[in-house]
């Protein structure tokens, strides 16, 4: 007895042991990380680029943007990613670090917008809302339901009380948590749209910045908005569970699912793909991804990668890409992203 | 994977080191007039052997460790001595480059031929030592073995110096756990200090608001008092709890059942399938959690005229509860099983029913086993995090009511640790500064937990 | 004393039928815990087979498809235009579809992985060129939903992704038996894809074989190492304590925590590859570790002294008490620890984030060092896509990873059963 497992512990160090051997060896793929929201739409480029080129397919993590970003600014070799994905464009603090690591030369590229939608079961009517009735019902502080420039603590319950048209369901939003780049986007275009339409908080934003976006930026705590984790099929299936309740996602979700959900119109515009690419659906925000320019030439792949991405094949209005829901930037900022894919210029913040 | 010649080579060294080491134990001892043997002969082989693998793994280690570094300060100074300062990390990517190319793959498009050169001579630098290496495990082996194997005499103590040497092989394993708790706490204390330069420790560990979306907007003024860790202990508290009042009544007469009622044949099959119960991938749990789960009891509540959350602690802990049963039941059946028949044909003997043999004898021999059972179960309860983000939410509520979404410390430091946000902000420090304070916690109560089942623990026979 | 005795009797007596009453209701109650976890356990079951056995079959068309010899240049097989091949044979058999548009729904009937098979199909066998023969290829995923019924019909047209045209178009492919749902063997030979009608499970189960290879060869022997010295050789001091304090603390610490000390230890410190199934191996052996060496000390402690004292008493040393009396006996209970811990291992994702597994990868890992990922994520990354037909797949890859589970368990059950006795 023991002898064996003397031995069998002796093999199995050997074996980890002799697997370090091969750690030297060089990366013949690209290693991509960051945001779960970018990921289906890469992972699609890239395994078109996979099957198409004569490429590894690359290996993308699914690592969420700051996650990603961390790694991408590590600095520069084959231990550290090629590409990023990331939600959200870099932060500053961001770009900073990457100079101080060595990644001096990072490629910006946006490869189109996701529209983020609020929807409900298809059991009940489409709701009819505008900005203004979100940031009432989803602030943590609003305006004095009895009138004045005073702030009170949301005191909602139920969509008529905000708005006489809408029903009288209550309050009730599953939507991502404080986290998520999804969130962020949506309190910033929707919340902070609806919350500018009060002149006294507007007329804040120039004496105290911090102030304002405090008030329009907060969403209640109270149970209204319910923060529901990051899987938007299970929010689907909530939402069929639970025909009272919104939901807050991305665009693709509503897309497929569109036999079950209907998103609300917003300002008076639908979340459809045209509506939501020519601009007039208010909620919409853009996606990004980060290459380091040191690495192109090295990794092998890098450079064709980027074509592939910034091809109308994938990311034009009839694109693969679209296909999958990834609402297509226009023309002209397509136009200067292939450019600046192909020559590579480096991106510049100071 | 293909088998490393120097692998092979060390197991064939390894082995004819024991068969040469036990042939010879037996020839020293067939001689005329020699004493008995101390040890039987296969310890004089295993003692022949040991010495051949112990040293050959060490080098190996240690080389694998340096290797890379001395090689690449190597080929740098030479480079540097030509004039021109490069960074080790170009270097690398020029040789994970050059790798590419010797295998063939694919071609690189500019090359500047400095650094080309330097990854060549990087690249046969590395064969050489590699080649070297192998030589000298292979030597070092050798020699170490034949200096035993020339000793061995019917004297030898062979036995107890294998012996010593496995004793030192089990301490070392033993302190595999005292070496990853010092990594964990290695691993988050940096960034979690960083937390505590920016947020208050008094109001991070007393603050009774957790409430990250404020520090995003303004990155100092007001996010003192909306990363307080209260809401999310006690929301922990309060799921593993009701986990626990599912799986341990329920885990604990499953286990009594199974090895004092059932027979035989149904345990067979009844343990393991209760185990498969413990590999159900959590996701699926979430799933169940959420949706069949929460609406069944929200509609419940509603006909008994209670307001439910639809993401509830209730339904999350319910859930993790039926996750953790296995943990009670299979460990501790296993060790009911293995209360001496004795005890129970002593209390039998004495008139005792069936369940008062159980309960008054078995059970308490039982305990020290059961009790580290339910810790176990406690321990996976608190470590939960994919039933808890999909049927409990992410709102850390203070509240008592199971009704009410919670928020647990895991959820917490996943989905700090994934978010979108930048990784210096206090939003993602503060998971590592959760994961310490929960680490804190489950150490006290261990401590606690220690003596008091010290206290309580009872030997038969 | 008569009195007296009479009166004891009478007490058992009444007694009895008191104690029976709560021998049969301890019974129950025994019963009924192992009759509901069994119920939970065959709910999960039926609701994951319910859900997942669907995507065991796969749509899939047959096409006459004519390998063009202008089209396919022999020196440069891979570069040509397969896709027309396709576009071709589906106009043969829809002639009356002109407009350009319909012809771009028409040709989304065919998954855009089709393409590819011909490829391969032809660079395998260049003799099939200038030929024509019934190709079967796979259809798009949401063919596939329609014809299992995921996709409603009954819904104005806006509201599915099919169209009616396309309905028409199904239905006429259907009635010529050109296309029918076949036994998907995509499912079990590919890696992961983005098309669900060409992703597989495979990259996952490999993925998954590899890491869990690696932390049962390093998880068992050390945690029964560990565990035989703190219960038989350590001296009770403070060290010993603090090690099995350690130890306890351990098995609490989230599971993703273990995934930041591999990313600081093992990719950071000692330089292994990231997304590595070596790695995901020993952090998954660092998770696992407390959980088996808890349970083996338990059985340890479990096993009567008196067994310790005779083998003692008759000479042996005591490490020939333990590794040849001790530890056979203890056996069932370290490997039920096993069991249990490498359950967890087989089902843990959050871990594996930290270290990069949590990934689309399309290739098969090969080895220990390749890129992979292991089937919880697998299953969680599917879970998380927003096609209708990963639905279906999640389900299934679950049921692939039961299976995977419940051979892993027989085996040590089979041990357990070797080894186990009562005295």
């Amino acid at each position: 007895m023991l002898k064996k497992s003397v031995a069998l512990a002796a093999a199995s160090l050997m074996m980890a042991s002799v697997a370090g051997t091969t750690l030297a060896a060089g990366r013949d793929y690209i290693s991509i990380v960051g945001s779960s929201t970018v990921y289906p739409f890469a992972t699609t480029v890239a395994e078109q680029f996979g099957k198409t080129s004569r490429f590894k397919t690359p290996k993308i993590e699914s690592t969420g943007s700051g996650g990603g970003m961390k790694l991408f600014c590590a600095g520069i070799g084959v231990k550290t990613p090629d590409v990023t994905n990331s939600s959200r464009r870099i932060k500053k603090s961001e770009y900073q670090k990457c100079q101080a690591n060595g990644v001096t030369d990072i490629v910006e590229m946006k490869i189109g917008y996701d529209g983020i939608v609020v929807a409900n079961s298809k059991k009940t009517a489409q709701l009819e809302l505008s900005r203004k009735d979100l940031f009432l019902a989803l602030a943590k502080d609003v305006p004095d339901p009895k009138g004045g420039e005073k702030l009170v603590a949301n005191p909602y319950t139920t969509w008529k009380e905000v708005n006489p048209a809408l029903p009288a369901t209550p309050i009730e939003v599953l939507g991502p948590p404080p986290t998520s780049g999804t969130r962020d986007a949506f309190v910033e275009l929707a919340m902070e749209g609806g919350c500018k339409q009060f002149p006294f908080i507007k007329a804040m934003k120039k004496k105290d910045k911090k102030a304002y976006k405090g008030i329009c930026h907060t969403v209640r705590e109270d149970g209204a908005y319910i923060e529901a984790g990051e899987n938007d099929n299970l929010i689907v299936q909530k939402l069929e569970a639970n025909p009272q309740a919104l939901g807050i996602f991305g665009f693709s979700f509503l897309d497929q699912n569109s036999d079950k959900i209907q998103g609300s119109r917003v300002d008076g515009t639908n979340p459809t793909f045209e509506e939501i690419a020519d601009g007039s659906y208010p909620v919409s925000r853009p996606l990004y991804f980060y290459v380091k320019k040191a690495h192109v030439g090295v990794i092998p792949g890098i450079a064709e990668y980027l074509a592939e991405f910034s091809n109308d094949r994938a990311w034009g209005e009839d694109g693969y890409l679209a296909d999958k829901g990834l609402i297509p930037a226009p023309v002209e900022e397509r136009r200067q992203f292939a450019r600046a894919a192909k020559e590579l210029t480096p991106l510049v913040m100071d | 994977m293909s088998l490393n010649p120097l692998l092979v080579a060390t197991l064939i060294l390894v082995s004819s080191a024991f068969w040469l080491g036990k042939k010879k134990a037996l020839a020293v001892a067939g001689q005329a007039g020699s004493p008995r043997l101390h040890s039987r002969p296969g310890y004089y082989g295993m003692i022949v052997a040991l010495w051949c693998a112990i040293p050959s793994l060490l080098i190996f280690a240690a080389w694998q460790s340096c290797a890379d570094t001395i090689l690449t300060n190597l080929v740098m100074g030479s480079i540097s001595a030509a004039g021109e300062a490069l960074d080790p990390a170009q270097l690398r990517l020029r040789v994970s480059d050059l790798h590419n190319l010797v295998s063939g793959k694919v071609f690189s498009t500019d090359i500047d031929p400095l650094m080309q050169k330097a990854a060549q001579r990087y690249q046969a630098m590395e064969r050489l030592s590699t080649m070297a290496m192998g030589v000298t495990i292979l030597a070092a082996a050798i020699i170490s073995g034949a200096l035993v194997y020339t000793r061995i005499r019917p004297a030898m103590r062979a036995r107890n110096q294998v012996e010593k040497i496995v004793e030192l092989g089990l301490i070392l394993c033993s302190t595999i756990a005292v070496v990853t708790t010092l990594g964990i706490v290695l691993s988050v204390l940096f960034e979690a200090l960083r937390f505590f330069q920016q947020v208050p420790l008094t109001d991070f560990l007393f603050g009774t608001r957790w409430s990250p979306q404020i520090a995003l907007r303004a990155d100092q003024a007001g996010s003192s008092g909306s990363f307080g860790a209260i809401p999310v202990l006690a929301g922990t508290l309060m799921i593993s709890a009701i986990a626990m009042s599912v799986a341990v009544p329920i885990g604990l007469m499953a286990a009594i059942y199974l090895s004092e009622y059932a027979g035989r044949r149904t345990r067979a099959m009844v343990k393991p399938l209760m185990e498969i119960l413990a590999g159900v991938p959590t996701v699926v749990y979430g799933f169940f959690a959420a949706l069949i789960v929460a609406p069944l009891l929200r509609k419940a509540g509603v006909s008994l005229g209670l307001s439910v959350s639809s993401e509830s602690a209730l339904a999350a802990g319910l859930v993790m509860g039926v996750m953790i049963i296995p943990f009670v039941s299979s460990l501790s059946d296993d060790v009911i099983n293995a209360v001496p028949q004795s005890l129970r044909e002593g209390s039998y003997g004495l008139g005792a029913t069936k369940s008062e043999t159980i309960t008054s004898v078995i059970l308490p021999a039982a305990l020290p086993g059961i009790v580290g059972s339910i810790l176990l179960a406690a321990s996976r309860a608190i470590g939960e995090t994919m039933i808890v983000v999909m049927a409990a939410g992410l709102s850390a509520n203070l509240t008592a009511n199971p009704l009410q979404a919670v928020t647990t410390v895991t959820v917490q430091i996943v989905t700090l640790l994934v978010g979108d946000q930048e990784f210096d902000s206090p939003k993602t420090l503060a998971a590592f500064a959760l994961g310490l304070l929960l680490f804190v916690i489950t150490l006290c109560l261990n401590v606690v937990a220690l003596y008091v089942v010290r206290k309580y623990r009872e030997e038969y026979e | 004393m008569t009195r007296q005795n009479k009166s004891t009797m009478e007490m058992v007596q009444r007694g009895l039928a008191r104690r029976h009453r709560r021998e049969k209701i301890f019974r129950f109650l025994g019963m009924a815990a192992v009759t509901t976890s069994i119920l939970f356990l065959l709910l999960l079951f039926g609701s994951i087979i319910a859900n997942g056995w669907s995507a065991f079959r796969q749509a899939e068309l047959s096409l006459e498809v004519s390998f063009d010899q202008e089209l396919l240049d022999v020196d440069n097989l891979r570069d040509a235009n397969y896709a027309l091949l396709i576009k071709r044979s589906l106009r043969e058999f829809f002639p009356q579809v002109e407009k350009r548009r319909d012809l771009r729904h028409l040709y989304k009937l065919v998954s855009s992985g089709a393409a590819f098979e011909l490829q391969a199909m032809v660079m395998a066998d260049p003799s099939l060129i200038g030929t024509r023969r019934l190709v079967t290829l796979p259809a798009d995923d949401e063919v596939d939903m329609l014809l299992k019924g995921y996709i409603p019909r009954d819904v104005p047209e806006s509201e599915r992704r099919v169209s009616d045209q396309q309905i028409r178009w199904i239905d006429e492919l259907v009635a010529a038996s050109r296309l029918k749902l076949g036994w998907n063997t995509t499912f079990f030979t590919a890696g992961d894809s983005r098309e669900p009608e060409l992703s597989g499970i495979r990259g996952a189960v490999a993925g998954s074989l590899f890491t869990l290879l690696v932390t049962l060869l390093l998880s068992f022997p050390i945690g029964v190492a560990a565990a035989v010295y703190l219960e038989e050789f350590a001296p009770s001091n403070r060290w010993t304590d603090c090690i099995e304090v350690n130890i306890n603390n351990l098995a609490a610490v989230p599971s993703i925590v273990f995934g930041l000390l591999g990313l600081a230890v093992f990719l950071n410190v000692l330089g292994m590859p990231r997304s590595a199934p070596l790695v995901g191996g020993l952090v998954l052996t660092l998770m696992t570790l407390p959980t088996i060496i808890i349970a083996s000390r338990a059985s340890l402690k479990s096993v009567p002294p008196s067994i310790r004292e005779a083998a003692l008493g008759i000479g042996a040393s005591r490490m020939e008490t333990i590794s040849h009396h001790v530890l056979p006996l203890a056996m069932p209970g370290m490997l039920t620890g096993t069991i249990i811990g490498m359950a967890q291992a087989l089902g843990e994702t959050a871990p594996l984030l930290m270290i990069g597994m949590v990934a689309f990868i399309v290739d098969v890992p090969g080895g220990l060092t390749d890129p992979a990922t292991v089937l919880p994520v697998q299953i969680y990354l599917w879970a998380d896509s927003p096609e209708r037909a990963f639905v279906e797949r999640t389900s299934a890859a679950i049921m692939v990873l039961l299976t995977f589970l419940i051979m892993m368990n027989g085996t040590a059950v089979f041990l357990r059963k070797k080894f186990e006795q009562r005295w």
